[in-house]
């Protein structure tokens, strides 16, 4: 039997509501991650002065800092100062800033690889430099980015994990709690594994589609 | 396409040479004396425990366990080294032979003795229920399910929530929060992120003492606590069990009891 039961009527149960947290984990985090990677990036490059060096030390900061450390700091840290955030928020505070650190080099590549020219010429249209860079440089340089954020992408479905440390019954969380109960470290963890993998595996495909259907023709 | 199955082939074989290397850890004891005992044993523990397993400033290990483990391994002729590990991976690490025994406040429990052997009880415990001072919430609203509950993942405390107010359904599972150890939930306590605790008296009792918390309830599960140890290591569960006796007929045990405040246990 019993494993084939204990997988079918007691593990997948219980992991759905851990795989729907997870989802919702990513759903939260990933578009900020990439819209707040986008505008710290077009900072680095383009800002004034005050401007290049906050964006740089955010990404500094939020690269350097461990994520589950951080973690600590937004859910346990943060009430020292009356700031208390649902266990939820802090995770997903904490993935945003990590993965929109990360996204922004990968961005600010992208963008230093378009030709300068086009910036000038762009310019020489009688574009304002905004103009240039959201309707020139950007289109261009987010679809240069893609194979990194979706590498970031597939990161973030992994370390999701680690808000089960600030206790959201996440897709781990929930199987460390049926592994804890029945001793069945081998089955769930294979289970959740594999979990994970079809995720990232949706991920790479979903991620050459698009890539596909964004390329410029030439 | 051949040459991509190939390539993929060695990268396999290439990553699980790799994984060998990492995991070739050394098993945790060697060398036997003449009484068919280790020279050394590897006791796992808890190391936010007290007062039984806790670590002081200069990272050693104290505690009414750790001492009591001393004094049997000094009276049986072996060494112990102590390592603290993850309480809801402590059994799987037992199995595992990273560590030879749990001697750090584990209850015996019908499911964890079906993985391992526990010596005979040392200690009965029941669980307590803490809140803020200021609190007004009493066990009727705990039972209610309607209050917010801290615990430590892989405890009897959890286990107790689990089984009398989630299963039976009183209790929306959302409302149990489980952190990696108990320091960690008394924090959440008194932040105000939970608004209760579920957990062993004497540690309950340890922990808050200089803390803005009550316990207001002990909860009769007389748990009775013993050292884990794996089924197949039949002459260690002797020896252990040999141990407890002798230090519970020696005056140290009550020494012990003083200085860790467990007199009442």
């Amino acid at each position: 039997m019993d494993q084939i039961a204990f997988i079918a009527e007691i593990l997948l149960p219980a992991l759905w509501g851990g795989f729907v947290v997870t989802l919702g984990l990513i759903a939260w985090t990933a578009p900020f991650g990439v819209l707040i990677g986008a505008v710290v990036a077009v900072g680095r490059v383009y800002g004034n002065r005050p401007v290049r060096f906050l964006s740089r030390a955010y990404v500094t900061f939020f690269k350097g800092c461990p994520l589950l450390l951080l973690l600590f700091i937004l859910y346990f840290g943060l009430p020292s100062i009356g700031i208390s955030l649902s266990p939820f928020v802090a995770a997903v505070l904490g993935f945003i800033f990590c993965n929109s650190a990360y996204d922004s080099e990968y961005i600010r590549g992208s963008i230093r690889s378009i030709k300068e020219g086009q910036f000038t010429a762009g310019l020489a249209l009688g574009m304002t430099r905004g103009q240039v860079i959201r309707h020139v440089i950007l289109p261009q340089a987010m679809r240069r980015s893609i194979p990194g954020l979706v590498n970031e992408f597939v990161y973030l479905i992994k370390y999701s994990s680690l808000a089960y440390m600030i206790t959201v019954i996440e897709l781990t969380g929930a199987g460390k709690m049926v592994a804890t109960r029945y001793f069945t470290y081998n089955e769930t963890f294979f289970v959740v594994g594999m979990v994970y993998l079809f995720l990232v595996t949706l991920t790479t495909i979903g991620a050459h589609l698009l890539e596909r259907r964004v390329a410029i023709p030439s | 396409m051949q040459r991509n199955l190939l390539g993929l082939l060695v990268l396999l074989l290439a990553g699980c040479v790799l994984l060998a290397g990492c995991t070739g850890s050394t098993p945790a004891t060697n060398g036997t004396n003449q009484t068919g005992l280790k020279a050394k044993y590897i006791i796992g523990l808890d190391g936010a425990y007290p007062p039984y397993s806790y670590a002081e400033k200069d990272g050693s290990f104290v505690g009414f366990d750790v001492d009591s483990a001393r004094w049997i391994a000094n009276k049986s002729g072996f060494e112990v080294e102590f390592q603290a590990v993850a309480w809801d991976g402590i059994i799987p690490a037992l199995l595992a032979k990273k560590i030879d025994m749990v001697y750090s406040g584990m209850t015996i429990t019908p499911e964890r003795a079906a993985q391992v052997s526990f010596s005979k009880p040392y200690l009965k415990i029941n669980q307590s229920v803490a809140v803020r001072s200021d609190s007004t919430i009493t066990m009727d609203d705990i039972m209610a399910g309607k209050v917010v509950i801290g615990s430590q993942r892989g405890t009897t405390g959890e286990m107790w929530v689990q089984k009398e107010l989630i299963e039976k359904g009183k209790m929306p599972a959302t409302n149990l929060k489980s952190f990696d150890n108990f320091p960690l939930a008394i924090t959440a306590l008194t932040n105000k992120q939970v608004d209760a605790t579920v957990y062993d008296k004497p540690p309950t009792v340890d922990i808050i003492r200089d803390k803005d918390v009550k316990i207001i309830t002990e909860i009769d599960t007389n748990e009775q606590y013993g050292i884990a140890i794996r089924k197949e290591d039949t002459q260690l569960l002797e020896t252990m069990n040999k141990g407890l006796d002798m230090l519970m007929k020696d005056p140290y045990w009550n020494e012990l009891k003083a200085k860790y405040k467990l007199e009442s246990v």
